[in-house]
């Protein structure tokens, strides 16, 4: 009977041979490693700091920023703080975020149906505008429309098209319903409800349907339903009021330089970055959207039709709800894109997140506007993903 | 009736003209409906009126005097320029880095006699030989630029040679040698020996700066995100853990902030006099970026592998590293093709970001030299549709060869 080596073992196992304890020294080794770098880096930023008179903290958020920022859809002064500035900019790409998405996603679906369309045309122009737009730089795009919109004549002489819609190269002008007087809060909340109202009509009408089989028109009455409400409200408060709770507002030059006043200008610099971010999204997502549709099995579309539904009731209600499983994760990474190439805009003068934190750069600490940065780009990014799992909660795909 | 077509020789007749053959074609595809046909003659329409006007305009309004004014600068940026080079003429560095990649690509045609290989080592040498007819820009491009542009085709044929009759001849060879040549041509680049004047890495420029990053981002960050895919479905928390914050945060941020953080802050993270220079940590944030979304993919590939193929390779005795190795990870990455191919493209699409750092690529050549020459500031939309075009055939081929690979390997057909 052969004596066992004597070895330090664990387990009648060597220890240099034993798994859990290769694996925990790895571990252990890598973390070390990672926490000896990161420690190396901060004595290096430490030592930056102390040397070099390099400014930290986070002090400066109170003080006043004393720099204007090009575009701003809440109010802003150069008298406001560094602080209340990163929140305006935050505001800013927020804002092309949401925007954009929402026009991406109707152009993107467009799209990718057209590319499935069965007239052979129709699916040919969608995959050359697919092809193209996704393959070059989103930089060139948005630098292209830059100089577009740079070319345009200035405001004294505009372009108007149908005398109520101006475009020069200081962006583009829209007649827009302004407020007359307070009533016409009042009059959104009551639009809300009515909303609200007509959805709730549209879905008890929609299970009666299928609850009974008797046609109960759900789309035709909650819609009805909404603007019935919506409807009442606004010739009350025109009764009580004398006037229309919102009158549409046309924009017209002014002055001798013929700055645009009334109606809702849409600035050069969003109008650039919207027209870029939603041509560029708009490719990758109408892969995405052909993607889900390809993959609802053929049966379920030749059941449907069987059925009697139209095909546009086979899309709508077949086709669709299916695809969206398939569609929503990779959307939302889209989504998430869309709001990070909102970057680019410092490019083309716009004041988003990044290139205002770059400017604050010349007057702030580096380091924590790094931090700063990061957190909202991480808490857009979750914001996102939050989204699109409570999407995915709500259609009932659990998993993934 | 019925009798005489049982017949036995009864004539065959032909099928109906309008279901079979072009008018067939045309009204399954073009008029199948109402609907359809109404949406071809919109279609049409529009075609008709699109081309219509970029005809007009490219061949009556546009002025496309700007692309030929810059001429070589949208392949090397400032790399010639006096201030970069001085007292040389320092075009047929890049040239030779040209010329080798042009013989590597005959290489591997002889090796893989692979068609879509033939193809890209033929479109390379015969674009490259064809600039040197071009008729403007002879004051920067000499005759020497013109014979090395022309050389690029005896490259081909030289390097097919190689790969057909020296040992030069296994695809890991030619790998290595690509390897080799891409350093050399770096080394080239950078000058400072042997009498070359040597030219800092900022003043690179144009596509081949574009091109040094995408190959330098595809290389290195490809084993990257793979490890860091590995290290995301590994049962070891401490080394999951790293991998998951660090994929989350780079996938968090956009590139451009990346990038103009990396100028500013991360100088400050290593000593003074650290030989980093802002190039290199470009470069080094393209790759760590771009690794986090590899990572990804790769992870989508290994979680589609059916959970079987790692236990046969464990039960036939297979070590975990070897069941990764030669098991997992082919598939997976098999699997993931066309995946990592978008986010190749996306890399090379991404470089154009180096603007943030002031770096002249291809875009900012263009863009300085319209922001400098503000009398062609009309004409920016030539310049920027140049550019996407070169843009767009770089990217195309990459899909282009991501399908043919994919063909190739089978993916798919099991």
């Amino acid at each position: 009977m052969a004596q066992a080596p004597r070895v330090l073992s664990y387990q009648g196992i060597p220890v240099w041979r034993h798994i859990v304890i290769i694996q925990w020294t790895l571990q252990i080794a890598s973390a070390v490693l990672v926490v000896a770098l990161v420690a190396w880096f901060f004595s290096n930023i430490a030592g930056a700091i102390q040397d070099r008179n390099i400014p930290y903290g986070f002090d400066f958020l109170s003080r006043e920023y004393q720099t204007p920022i090009g575009e701003h859809f809440i109010p802003y002064e150069p008298s406001d703080t560094f602080g209340y500035a990163l929140f305006v900019a935050t505001t800013n790409t927020a804002i092309v975020a949401v925007v954009g998405v929402a026009l991406a996603t109707a152009l993107g679906v467009a799209v990718g149906v057209a590319r499935l369309s069965s007239n052979w045309l129709v699916a040919r122009i969608a995959g050359a505008y697919v092809e193209f737009f996704r393959n070059v730089p989103l930089l060139i795009q948005l630098l292209f429309w830059f100089y577009i919109v740079l070319s345009l004549p200035p405001t004294r002489n505009t372009h108007a098209l149908f005398g109520r819609v101006y475009i020069n190269n200081a962006g583009v002008s829209i007649p827009w319903p302004l407020p007359t007087s307070n009533a016409a809060y009042l009059w959104m909340v009551v639009a809300v409800i009515a909303v609200a109202v007509g959805v709730a009509a549209h879905r008890a009408l929609t299970r009666r349907e299928i609850e009974t089989g008797r046609a109960s028109y759900p789309l035709i009455s909650g819609a009805a339903a909404a603007v019935l409400i919506g409807g009442a409200a606004w010739v009350l408060l025109m009764i009580v009021n004398g006037q229309a709770p919102l009158a549409v507002s046309d924009p017209a030059p002014q002055g001798a330089f013929g700055r645009i006043a009334g109606g809702f200008t849409v600035r050069a610099g969003l109008f650039v970055l919207l027209i870029g971010l939603v041509i560029y999204t708009a490719a990758f997502i109408a892969e995405i959207v052909r993607a889900g549709i390809q993959s609802v099995r053929k049966g379920q579309l030749e059941a449907a039709r069987a059925l009697g539904l139209s095909p546009i009731g086979v899309l709508r209600l077949v086709t669709f709800p299916q695809a969206l499983r398939v569609i929503i994760p990779p959307l939302i990474s889209q989504y998430l894109n869309l709001t990070k190439n909102s970057s680019l805009g410092g490019a083309i003068g716009y004041s988003e997140l990044t290139s205002v934190t770059i400017t604050m750069t010349q007057t702030a600490p580096a380091i924590s506007l790094f931090l700063l940065i990061m957190a909202a780009y991480l808490a857009m990014s979750l914001a996102w993903s939050l989204v699109g799992n409570v999407y995915n909660w709500r259609i009932g795909f659990k998993g993934a | 009736m019925a009798q005489a077509l049982n017949a036995p020789n009864a004539p065959t007749l032909p099928p109906p003209p309008m279901s079979v053959g072009a008018l067939g074609w045309t009204r399954e595809n073009l008029f199948g409906s109402w609907l359809n046909g109404a949406l071809t003659v919109v279609s049409l329409a529009a075609i008709a009126v699109g081309l219509w006007f970029s005809l007009a305009w490219t061949f009556f309004s546009a002025d496309w005097e700007v692309i030929v004014k810059l001429g070589g600068r949208f392949v090397i940026g400032q790399y010639n320029a006096e201030t970069s080079c001085p007292g040389q003429n320092c075009f047929w560095r890049p040239q030779v880095g040209l010329l080798m990649a042009t013989a590597l690509l005959g290489a591997f045609w002889a090796i893989t006699a692979s068609v879509s290989v033939k193809r890209a080592a033929f479109a390379v040498a015969l674009v490259s030989a064809a600039f040197a007819f071009l008729p403007y820009g002879l004051d920067e491009m000499g005759w020497d630029v013109r014979l090395l542009l022309l050389a690029n085709i005896p490259a081909l044929g030289a390097g097919w040679a190689i790969g057909r009759y020296t040992p030069l001849n296994t695809p890991g060879r030619a790998v290595a040698a690509s390897v080799g040549a891409f350093l050399l041509t770096l080394v080239l680049l950078r000058g400072g020996f042997l009498g070359l004047e040597p030219v800092v890495v900022e003043k690179w420029g144009g596509l081949m700066l574009n091109i040094l990053l995408a190959l330098t981002g595809i290389v290195f960050s490809f084993p990257l995100g793979v490890a860091l895919a590995l290290g995301r479905r590994s049962n070891l928390p401490v080394l999951k853990l790293l991998c998951v914050f660090f994929i989350e945060v780079m996938r968090g941020m956009p590139l451009i902030t990346l990038l103009f953080m990396s100028q500013v802050l991360v100088p400050l993270a290593f000593p003074e006099n650290f030989p980093l220079n802002s190039v290199t940590r470009a470069s080094i944030v393209i790759i760590l970026f771009s690794a986090a979304y590899m990572a990804e993919n790769v992870r989508g590939g290994l979680q589609s592998l059916h959970p079987g193929q790692a236990q046969a390779s464990r039960a036939l005795g297979l070590a975990a590293w070897q069941t990764t190795l030669f098991i997992s990870l082919p598939q997976a990455i098999r699997n993931v093709i066309p995946a990592l191919a978008n986010q190749f493209i996306a890399l090379f699409k991404d470089t154009s970001l180096v603007y943030i750092i002031a770096m002249l690529d291809i875009v900012q050549i263009g863009r300085a030299f319209i922001q400098g020459n503000t009398e062609y500031l009309l004409h920016a939309r030539e310049l920027f549709i140049f550019i996407s075009i070169v843009f767009f055939v770089f990217t195309y081929a990459m899909s282009y060869f991501s399908k043919r690979l994919e063909a190739h390997l089978g993916v798919g057909r099991r």
